[in-house]
């Protein structure tokens, strides 16, 4: 018997897809709505803004998205964002030029300091992956935990406030670079690649396959022979090498590390994943999908703020479009298999 | 409500599944104040007669009577309440609350809400002593033992006036005394105006406990008979397995290879000092009815469960995990495809290359047209009934989905393919598809081990046999030479292996040593 | 056979011991690190400050302003806790605190009486719990994620009743808050506390009656320990856990009314953190996460000593120090659930 493939768009698309197609068309359509209410929304500018905006949300959601699919929240990455920042600046602060303690450092090159950092960052996600994938325990308690602490560390080494004297001048590249000739920032960048790797992972990976495989049924991933812990500790490694990453290019835009910084990018990462379609159940998403969630997040932030809404309306709105999108994908879902 | 005679009457009781008829046309009756026995082999149709009075799945057709009235039982909670109550090997208690909580569980007394200390509840209680008097009303049910646990249900259920407690192989999970004790407790519920329906392969069980036995076969009603009439376990047997026509089974020739694995003094929770051989090329069928360990046997060699002892494979020594079972060389299919065996929402290209990834990508990289490919292959070596790689995989039938599973556990190049109770629930055609497979796999040189409670497939195709009962390795036996169906069910319902029968025969060894 | 079982007999009793062992030790370690942490509290400054003198850990002073302020959180997390044995647990608590906070102050300001905003407050909670009851057991919308939505929802709704430019609903010069805002939260009715203070007293004993001796605790225990167990017997899980939300809505109105009272102000951020602070509580407690088992009581005393470390530790470490000494409390408190609790087996 000879099987046929059917390249119907109804049939053979996987429901990822169908779900991504889904919200870009929800994408589409709010934008309009936007287009038409809302004054000066329709400008070039204006739409590359809507991308470029939230590139440190996005990031954050790579890993958060891929955690989501199987099962599994990670709520210290803006701890991590923070602290990461913080120890970027501490690290690679002159030493002993001050009586002021929060303009001394440890007087080392902004290379090391920032692979420090990012070491540091990457404890973190050893922390979270420890108490998740060995001992078991609930991630949303683990990661508010670890958010705390990341955070807390922060706090303690900037006092509350932040370091931002003593610096060196390379601390301030990175996160101010454009590419030549353009106004496209270099983090904006960095993020446009990670997306893009982040893609190619999931769609093309062995690994970024055993994700699904993992969130789709852990039992039978486990008899399949695949490693459940080590791949959940690679993940929330990686999560946190992200949120380590952002840190570093927020802290050297604002030529600053912020104990206060990223303050809510959890929940803002955790909003454009599920806006994307993904499903806490496990083993349903897609990074792309998050993607089209971070600009609808963008749409709808942006166009209350150009209808001259308080930034106070950020979280009802939030809230009210997550809900809205879980249960327009679920009828979406049920649609499609019905 | 007159009381009848019967307290439960089935007239022409039929259920249909796609393709199958798994209940045909069965009429008997259940006597008041009884202890009535069901038995009959894997596939005879009794889990699903039981499963149409506890409400678990609808009749097709026929008439149930209860009390002389018409049941449905649209659920099991509404089973209960019309008076059939059920024990199930999954225990059906609260564990973190204590015993006199789980018997009042849904009937308390209150006051605006609180619990009052009422008659009922000593009443309750009171029955539950009459029972087995050593369990304390006020410990948590977490701190009792499975039997213990199967008399505090037997107790509810009692104490709510069930006319009918049906308690499907309640002795699978206790000890030798503890089913002294239960049978105690069986047989006085007659006086307590409760009539018991007791499932069980158990033959001995049957003998002792039973006033009258239901015999099933292949869907249909063969017999019921007062116990006392039955004169030994023989005719018992016959009646189960009738005249039993195995497909002609074709003895392997060749001069015997060598052992692939090696299993030596295997002992944990369940299993009792296993030891087997398997040779490259062989298969091997491990036969035995509900609670023999057959699973857990599994599960032991594939390295999910733990377990004293030495398992050999290929020469070394096979460490405990599934991963490296696997890389080793062995695959398992497990017993439940759905939620062990398959990735459900995922599509049929999805499963297939799951437990050996490396043979569809390069560096870490998946090929997809590679993936697709093989999968073409799979469903077509298999015969999948599936017009595209891509259809969701909770959308094929039961047969297909254990063609996936089987093509995800080739596609891993094993050399020991392990096979749990690998046609369960599939349909004739499909079943003899796959032990067309089986077939061709062994003459490839692949191993094969069957676990099984189907003895027609066990014979059909194993080159060796191993009978487990309670645990235990009873007997050996080699397909081809003159099977005695009759010998095997005496053994896997807990006969006693006469020595010096049959060669290669393992001696049983009693429990406490 | 007689030795053998003589010897089993022994053995027998051996293990007995050690499970009563066990069960001691379950029941007692919290009170033990109660008395641990106050001591320590006590003992850490005794350099500089006179015992029981003033700035003392253990002056009356301190004493009260801590329980003032443990009120919300005695108020909440009896509630919080029951929610919890169900099995189902409610992230938008703090939101939904903030908001009641919120108000009740604008109520206040506005003209309303004491019972009558109160009234509406604990109307509004209840509206809260319902949603999340809705959401959670009617859309079957995982606990976790229909919390954290309407945790926005609340926490945004707040926000925008208080007008732009200021941080909170508060007097000015144009309208005054009335002075008898204080009566309830702050004002010294026994021994320097509160009313406030007294109805929490009363609404954790019970809830702790509620807890043990009433249908509503047995069903959470049940539901929370096997659901399907529990239906089978009757019990209507959707039902009871909706009331569960709806109660835990109620109480954390309650809490709010108590901040707004104490601080004579509706801050949309007053309860930020709640969430965090009733899981901890929780967790000393020896609460299951999966549900089942757990303990009012034993959470109130676990919410006694996040106050007490939160209060001492200002005393002793600048205010800098406060959110890593939380998450690390966190995360002791979940090794320590770890190591006492032992989750129910699924699957």
């Amino acid at each position: 018997m000879e099987t046929k493939q059917r390249h119907t768009i109804g049939r053979s698309i996987s429901n990822e897809s169908f779900i991504s197609i889904f919200m870009v068309g929800v994408l589409v359509v709010l934008f309009a709505v936007a287009c038409a209410f809302v004054p000066n929304f329709y400008l070039p500018k204006n739409m590359i803004n809507l991308i470029t905006n939230n590139w440190f949300v996005i990031i954050l959601g790579i890993g958060v998205t891929f955690l989501l699919i199987t099962g599994n929240f990670d709520l210290s990455v803006g701890g991590t964002i923070a602290l990461t920042g913080v120890l970027s600046a501490y690290f690679c602060q002159a030493a002993n030029v001050s009586q002021n303690a929060l303009a001394n450092g440890l007087g080392l090159p902004y290379g090391v300091a920032v692979g420090l950092a990012l070491l540091c960052a990457m404890g973190i996600g050893a922390i979270n992956a420890f108490f998740i994938a060995r001992l078991k325990i609930p991630s949303i308690i683990i990661t508010l935990g670890t958010m705390m602490l990341a955070r807390g560390i922060a706090q303690v080494i900037t006092r509350g406030a932040q370091r931002n004297t003593s610096l060196p001048d390379v601390f301030g590249v990175l996160g101010n670079m454009s590419i030549q000739g353009t106004s496209i920032k270099v983090s904006v960048l960095i993020m446009i690649l990670l997306v893009v790797l982040a893609f190619i992972f999931e769609k093309m990976t062995v690994s970024g396959r055993r994700t699904y495989l993992i969130g789709a049924n852990p039992v039978a991933a486990r008899l399949s022979g695949i490693k459940v812990g080590r791949h959940l500790t690679s993940l929330y490694l990686i999560s946190a090498l992200l949120a380590g990453i952002t840190g570093i290019l927020l802290a050297s835009e604002f030529k600053a590390g912020v104990s206060s910084r990223a303050s809510g990018y959890e929940f803002d990462a955790l909003v454009i994943s599920l806006l994307g379609g993904v499903s806490i159940a496990g083993g349903f998403g897609s990074v792309l999908g998050m993607f089209v969630g971070a600009v609808i997040l963008s749409v709808v932030t942006s166009a209350a703020t150009g209808l001259l809404l308080s930034p106070d309306w950020q979280f009802t709105l939030k809230g009210v479009v997550t809900f809205i999108a879980i249960l327009a994908q679920r009828f979406a879902l049920d649609r499609r298999k019905g | 409500m007159k009381l009848t005679d019967n307290v439960l009457e089935i007239r022409d009781l039929v259920k249909d599944f796609p393709g199958v008829r798994a209940v045909n046309n069965v009429s008997f009756d259940i006597k008041r104040n009884t202890v009535h026995c069901l038995v009959g082999e894997n596939g005879a149709g009794k889990s699903t007669l039981i499963k149409i009075l506890t409400g678990a799945s609808m009749r097709s057709g026929g008439k149930v009577l209860l009390n002389g009235e018409d049941y449905w039982a649209h659920n099991p909670k509404e089973a209960k309440q019309k008076g059939i109550s059920t024990l199930f090997q999954e225990l059906n208690v609260v564990d973190q609350l204590t015993v006199e909580e789980n018997l009042t569980l849904g009937m308390e007394d209150t006051t605006f809400g609180f619990l009052r200390k009422t008659d009922k509840i000593n009443k309750m209680v009171s029955v539950m002593n009459s029972l087995e008097p050593s369990i304390n009303p006020r410990q948590k049910v977490s701190t009792l033992s499975v039997a213990k646990k199967q008399i505090v249900e037997i107790a509810k259920a009692v104490a709510t006036e069930s006319d009918i407690i049906i308690m499907d192989e309640p002795t699978a999970a206790i000890s030798e005394s503890e089913i002294a004790r239960l049978f105690k407790i069986v047989k006085g519920l007659r006086d307590k105006n409760v009539t018991v329906i007791y499932i069980s392969h158990r033959l001995d069980e049957i003998f002792e406990l039973g006033d009258y036995v239901t015999v099933m076969r292949d869907g249909r009603h063969i017999d019921t008979k007062p116990v006392a009439d039955i004169k030994d376990r023989s005719e018992l047997i016959r009646m189960m397995i009738g005249k039993t026509v195995f497909e002609e089974y074709t003895p392997k020739e060749g001069a015997c290879k060598d052992a692939i694995l090696q299993v030596k003094n295997l002992s944990n929770h369940k299993l009792k000092d296993i030891s087997f051989d398997v040779h490259e090329g062989e298969i091997v069928g491990f036969y035995g009815l509900v609670g023999a360990g057959k699973t857990e046997l599994a599960r032991a060699i594939y390295g999910i469960d733990d377990y004293e002892g030495e398992i050999i494979f290929k020469g070394r020594r096979l460490p405990p995990s599934p991963d490296k079972a696997i890389e080793a060389g062995i695959a398992l299919v497990p017993e439940e495809r759905r939620s062990q065996g398959l990735f459900t929402i995922l599509t049929i290209r999805g499963n297939v290359p799951v437990m050996n990834m490396k043979k569809i990508s390069i560096n870490g990289f998946i090929n997809s047209s590679q993936e697709r490919k093989v999968t073409r292959e799979y469903i077509d070596a298999l015969r999948i009934a599936t017009s595209s790689t891509e259809k969701e995989a909770s959308k094929l039938s039961g047969g297909n989905q254990q063609k996936v599973v089987f093509a995800k556990c080739l596609f891993a190049d094993a050399g020991l393919l392990m096979l749990d109770e690998p046609t369960r629930g599939i349909d004739v055609g499909a079943k003899s598809e796959i032990y067309g497979i089986i077939r061709r796999l062994s003459a490839e040189g692949k191993s094969i081990m069957i676990f099984s409670s189907e003895l027609p497939e066990i014979m059909n195709i194993c080159d060796s046999i191993y009978l487990l009962y309670d645990g235990s390795l009873k007997a050996t036996m080699r397909n081809g030479c003159d099977i005695d169906s009759e010998k095997i069910i005496h053994i896997v319902t807990g006969g006693d292996v006469t020595s010096g029968d049959r060669p290669n025969a393992t001696e049983y060894r009693g429990r406490g040593d | 056979m007689n030795v053998k079982s003589g010897k089993q007999e022994s053995l027998r009793a051996q293990i007995d011991r050690a499970d009563a062992a066990r069960a001691n030790i379950k029941n007692l370690y919290i009170y033990v690190i109660l008395v641990l942490i106050v001591v320590v509290f006590s003992v850490v400054k005794l350099g500089q400050v006179e015992m029981f003198g003033r700035g003392h850990f253990l002056s009356p002073d301190s004493i009260v302003n801590l329980l003032r302020s443990a009120v919300p959180i005695m108020t909440l997390s009896g509630a919080f806790t029951l929610l919890m044995i169900s099995g189902y647990i409610d992230l938008s608590v703090g939101s939904a605190m903030s908001l009641s906070a919120v108000v009740f102050a604008w109520l206040i300001l506005n003209g309303f009486a004491f019972l009558p905003a109160l009234l509406i407050t604990v109307i509004l909670g209840i509206a809260m719990g319902y949603l999340n009851g809705f959401l959670v057991m009617k859309l079957r919308i995982t606990p976790v994620i229909a919390t954290l939505v309407t945790l926005s929802i609340f926490k945004g709704i707040a926000l925008l009743i208080v007008p732009d430019g200021l941080s909170a609903i508060k007097g000015s010069a144009e309208r005054i808050m009335p002075a008898w805002i204080n009566d309830y939260g702050r004002k010294d009715v026994i021994l320097g506390l509160p009313w406030a203070f007294f109805v929490a007293l009363a609404v954790i004993a019970v809830l702790v009656i509620v807890q043990k001796r009433t249908i509503v605790g047995k069903y959470a225990a049940a539901i929370g320990g096997n659901r399907t167990s529990a239906e089978l017997s009757g019990i209507n899980a959707v039902k009871w856990v909706w009331v569960l939300y709806v109660v835990v809505g109620l109480f954390a109105a309650f809490a709010g009314v108590a901040r707004a009272s104490y601080m004579s102000l509706g801050d949309p951020l007053s309860g930020d953190g709640m969430e965090l602070d009733c899981i901890i509580a929780v967790l000393l407690g020896g609460t299951a996460f999966s549900g089942g088992e757990g303990s009012v009581a034993k959470t109130i005393i676990g919410a006694l000593i996040i106050m007490c470390v939160t209060t001492g530790l200002m005393t002793v470490i600048p205010a800098f120090w406060q959110t890593v000494a939380k998450g690390s409390v966190l995360l002791f408190a979940v090794v320590l659930n770890h190591l006492l609790v032992r989750e129910k087996v699924t699957a």
